[in-house]
């Protein structure tokens, strides 16, 4: 029995030994690793669902609510937990057809099958209910609260506000640190897109309890890590949502655009470029048809021909030229010039007026836009000179202001005229520039800007389109970075001339753009362009002595500016300052509805017809 | 002679409580946490199944109690030959499981009767031993112990449940040890096991272990022909393993069971390392004292596939830690060198046997299951025995302590049937 008892003694150490073995094996996993292994089971099980802030509103000038936000639901699978089979009681859920969601399924699994991708976007509140009735039926699917931009105004001020899309792969690149995922909407253009850090707010998370299968058990240590969302900032704008509308309502059938200004501060009041779009287009999923034709139509509806649009000034030029050659000393206010219909410099076939003025003055020239003396007037002055003196007035440049999408335009100077003309050039060649015509380009927000310092006796203010942001929960205000007006010191005695002049216009050359009871100074600008008729293009402030707006509007292909362009000033400028417009031009009215930009030139016709008023 | 109670091992059934009580927590933690609607109505069920399978497991523990010591010598035999028979019915009608064609359906009972067969096998091997003239050990006996252990292995491996299968395999070593093959001959059987063990986890150390131990054997035998064949046998095995892994074995062979290295690898870890990376997380992840009865997120998640039946230690582990894994092996520890001790006390060879078998299925059960949890073994699924849910098991493992009470209650009797 001896032998017996050393056997048990072995097996006994042998049972010591194995459950020994294990008992290390546990404690190293347990106590030693056991930070490796709780971040393990902490990613497997504790999942983050993000909580959308409310983005920010907008409010136009006068408090009046442009665009908010609707709760809209996206219904997510991740591929992971989700049985195949279940497509088809989903898609009946969700009242779509079944390839639909099998489609979005596959690619949801082709992107990554272990994270939550959508499959309908915008549900109501009822078809979500539906499916989350069916939720244990269904493991795999999950939800997310989502925003949907809603717009409350007639006026949609497309390509002022922008709009809001999903973000693209390359954004997503580099905007990742900022907590942007896959399927996450962003500003895509305008103020969306300019004060997108502002008004998007901060995420909030919740944290929950998944199953194996991705199925909410419980929240995760009753909330306490939860992190509530942030609104994101209401925007306080200078746009008046009344007058945008007049100005879309007036730009129906035509091409151009508007931007008009507040001339003391620079405020944005109306920002205009037509033809526009729906932002509604943009609230659900677009339509590829729907996105071709914004894409590829001939009148290009997305392009922003407010600030990006660079044409000649035209006529409108005239009052910079005379400032321009007053201030530089080649002319004094009584100075004349004679037109016998045309400047002598080549042979009177390049440089034609319409009329022949004889002998004029600058204050006429301005008023009957007399060519002869303006091509006169650059033929006397340095072209570096033009340049320095155009830039002072923030041609050629782009402002600094919230408006993203801007064109700098294009300001010709020797070292341009040298590189455009290798085989040289004369004196002949800048004297086009006298008229707004030729090499140089300004957009709309560039003359609205021009025809308010005017307005303001020379001081030039800076357009923006945003006059604060303030946070609805907290009240912080936040003011935008907007540089003073700058002063351009011109002599007042000649700025008064100048706007004398173009008082004069109005009241004494053309009915059609005078304000009832307003008194208004503008100037009207007939553009010849290779597209097919010429634009039209009006400038104008008013009231004269204490302007309160000034505005620029630019009709493509409509011929004369004093047919087109001007009423449409004047009814935007008649509705702002007195908040109606007189019955008594309801025939012009009508007559300005009633007209329509000239077809887009079918590709090989050019316009090769002269200036003119 | 003393009242039979006062024989009675009341510590062996209280140690024998206590796990299948654990057991029951962990399953109730399964079934009835906090996400339980979100399981099948079938796995929810689980606890109450249990619970009338404890309920049969104490009924057949008492009858056991009951039967006399005759009862088990003249039954061992034809139980044994019974449990062969049924093996046989289940590769006939079984029904197939999980890719195992292991059930027999009584109505609604559905029975794993390669469970079963472990007592008879225990039972048989016992009688065999029991019934041998003494002194008559030798390499034929051995033989027919092995043969014995062999025949409802391969209908078990026929059944396609290796994992169960290789229970019988290591009970083979034990039996012999117990039947009083020497203890080099005893050596050299197991050293392959240890060399492939090795050769899987580090191939220069299946190397060395050859070497040292042949080396070993020289040095504790003189004997050329012992040592040889320990050199044949450990060398064979690392040549023959490392040559499976590289050339013989397919793949996804292969890679089943080279996963537990390293299971959360990028190539295996949502495949051949999925459940061992999810077993240790959820162990891992309990640290000293769990996160707590049914606060398991792994758990209560279901991320461990099997957590109520193979990978039930991972319950244990995560919710109530390593202090909670500690108290299950004291209970196991406790519970296996009582049921030793007992076995050493009877003194006949019947009774011998039958609680170093028991001893021996339970230890084996609990190193490869719990070695599987926690990755120092290939994923093998063979159940935690009192712990696990399955009603086959606990009651095959309820009825071998059963017959080690039952013997030992009434030790008195065995030994007129003695030598």
């Amino acid at each position: 029995m001896e032998e017996n008892r050393t056997r048990t003694r072995i097996f006994v150490i042998l049972i010591c030994a194995v459950l020994g073995i294990l008992t290390l094996r546990l404690g190293k996993i347990q106590i030693l690793d056991t930070s490796t292994y709780t971040g393990e089971s902490r990613n497997n099980a504790i999942r983050e669902r993000r909580i959308l802030p409310a983005r920010g509103a907008f409010y136009d000038r006068n408090g009046v609510l442009m665009v908010d936000n609707e709760l809209a639901y996206t219904v997510l699978v991740t591929p992971r937990y989700f049985d195949e089979a279940n497509i088809s009681f989903l898609a009946t859920l969700l009242n779509l057809p079944d390839s639909l969601v099998a489609n979005r399924y596959q690619e949801a699994r082709n992107w990554n099958s272990f994270r939550p991708s959508w499959i309908e976007r915008g549900v109501s509140f009822d078809v979500l209910s539906r499916v989350m009735e069916n939720h244990h039926l269904l493991p795999g699917v999950s939800y997310e609260v989502d925003q949907k931009r809603l717009y409350m105004t007639s006026a949609r001020a497309a390509h002022a506000l922008g709009f809001i899309r999903q973000i693209s792969r390359s954004d997503l690149k580099t905007r990742r640190a900022e907590g942007y995922r896959p399927g996450d909407l962003i500003g895509q253009t305008g103020l969306e897109r300019n004060y997108e850090r502002r008004i998007r707010g901060s995420l909030g998370s919740e944290f929950n309890l998944v199953n194996s299968r991705g199925q909410v058990i419980e929240s995760y240590l009753n909330e306490a890590e939860d992190i509530a969302p942030i609104s994101g900032f209401n925007l306080e704008l200078t746009l008046d949502s009344e007058v945008q509308a007049l100005a879309e309502s007036l730009f129906v059938n035509k091409r151009g655009a508007v931007v008009a200004l507040e001339p003391s501060t620079g405020e944005i009041i109306t920002f205009l470029s037509a033809p526009d779009y729906d932002l509604e287009t943009f609230t659900r999923a677009v339509s590829p048809e729907a996105w071709r034709f914004l894409r590829e139509s001939e009148e290009k509806p997305l392009f922003n021909r407010a600030s990006m649009s660079m044409l000649p000034p035209g006529s409108t030029f005239k009052p910079f030229i005379a400032l321009l050659a007053l201030e530089s000393g080649v002319i004094t206010p009584s100075s004349t010039v004679t037109c016998p219909g045309y400047h002598p410099i080549g042979q009177g076939r390049i440089f034609k007026c319409m009329h022949v003025h004889g002998t004029i003055a600058v204050q006429q020239a301005i008023r009957e836009s007399c060519n002869t003396f303006f091509f006169e007037m650059m033929r006397r002055i340095d072209v570096n000179t033009f340049s320095r003196f155009a830039n002072r007035f923030g041609f050629g440049e782009r402002s600094e202001v919230d408006i993203g999408e801007q064109d700098a335009g294009l300001i010709p100077d020797s070292a341009y005229f040298n590189r455009v003309n290798p085989g040289g050039w004369t004196v002949g060649t800048p004297m086009n520039l006298g008229i707004g015509q030729g090499d140089m380009g300004v957009t709309p927000l560039q003359l609205a800007r021009y025809i308010a310092a005017l307005g303001n006796g020379g001081v030039l203010p800076t357009p923006h389109l945003l006059r604060r942001a303030y946070h609805p929960d907290t009240g912080e205000i936040v003011y935008p970075d907007i540089p003073e007006p700058v002063n351009l010191d011109l002599n007042p005695r000649f700025m008064e001339i100048v706007r004398n002049a173009l008082r004069e216009v109005v009241e004494e050359t053309s009915p059609w753009l005078q304000i009832p009871n307003v008194s208004s100074a503008g100037k009207t600008g007939t553009v010849q362009n290779s597209r097919g008729d010429d634009d039209a293009v009006y400038v104008l402030f008013a009231p004269f002595d204490n302007p309160r707006i000034a505005i620029a509007v630019m009709v493509e292909n409509a011929g004369f500016g004093s047919m087109s362009a001007g009423p449409i000033a004047s009814f935007l400028a008649e509705k702002y300052l007195t908040g109606t417009i007189s019955p008594t031009r309801n025939w012009l009215f009508q007559q300005v509805l009633d007209t329509a930009s000239g077809p887009l030139p079918s590709g090989d016709e050019t316009s090769t017809r002269d200036a003119s008023p | 002679m003393r009242n039979w109670y006062n024989n009675l091992d009341f510590l062996s059934i209280l140690l024998w409580a206590t796990l299948a009580g654990v057991g029951l927590v962990a399953i109730y933690s399964t079934t009835h946490g906090p996400a339980a609607e979100l399981l099948l109505s079938g796995v929810r069920r689980n606890f109450d199944r249990q619970l009338v399978w404890l309920a049969v497991s104490g009924a057949v523990l008492i009858v056991a109690l009951l039967l006399p010591v005759r009862f088990y010598q003249v039954s061992a035999f034809p139980i044994y030959i019974g449990t062969i028979l049924l093996l046989i019915a289940v590769l006939l009608f079984g029904r197939e499981i999980n890719g195992a064609k292991s059930w027999l359906m009584f109505g609604p009972i559905q029975l794993q009767v390669s469970e079963m067969a472990k007592v008879g096998t225990v039972l048989g091997v016992a009688q065999l031993v029991g019934i041998r003239r003494p002194k008559s050990m030798g390499i034929q006996f051995a033989l027919l112990v092995v043969a014995m252990i062999l025949l409802p292995a391969l209908l078990i491996l026929l059944q396609n449940d290796a994992g169960t299968a290789l229970v019988f395999f290591a009970l083979i070593p034990i039996a012999l040890f117990w039947s009083g093959l020497e203890l080099d001959l005893l050596m050299i059987m197991i050293a392959p096991a240890l060399a492939a063990y090795l050769a899987i986890v580090y191939r220069p150390g299946a190397i060395a272990f050859a070497v040292l131990f042949t080396a070993f054997m020289y040095l504790r035998t003189r004997d050329r022909k012992l040592t040889s064949l320990a050199g044949l046998f450990s060398g064979g095995t690392v040549l023959v393993a490392s040559l499976a892994l590289t050339r013989i074995l397919q793949p996804y062979q292969i890679a089943r069971i080279l996963s537990f290295t390293d299971p959360g690898a990028l190539q295996y870890r949502d495949n051949a390392g999925f459940h061992q990376v999810q077993s240790m997380a959820a162990i891992g992840s309990g640290s000293w004292f769990g996160k707590g009865f049914m606060q398991g997120t792994q758990t209560q998640g279901n991320y461990v596939p099997e957590q109520s039946t193979d990978f039930v230690f991972s319950v244990i582990g995560e919710e109530f830690g390593f202090f909670g894994s500690l108290f299950v092996m004291l209970l196991f520890l406790g519970l296996l060198v009582r049921l030793t001790v007992l076995g050493s006390r009877m003194k006949h060879p019947f009774g011998v046997m039958i609680a170093s078998g028991a001893v021996g299925v339970y230890l084996i059960h609990i190193f490869i299951n719990v070695g599987m949890a926690t990755a120092i073994l290939p994923v093998i699924g063979i159940p935690l025995p009192l712990l696990s849910y399955g009603g086959s098991a606990l009651l095959a493992n309820t009825a071998l302590m059963a017959i080690v009470l039952s013997l030992y209650m009434r030790r008195d009797e065995l030994s007129i049937y003695g030598y």
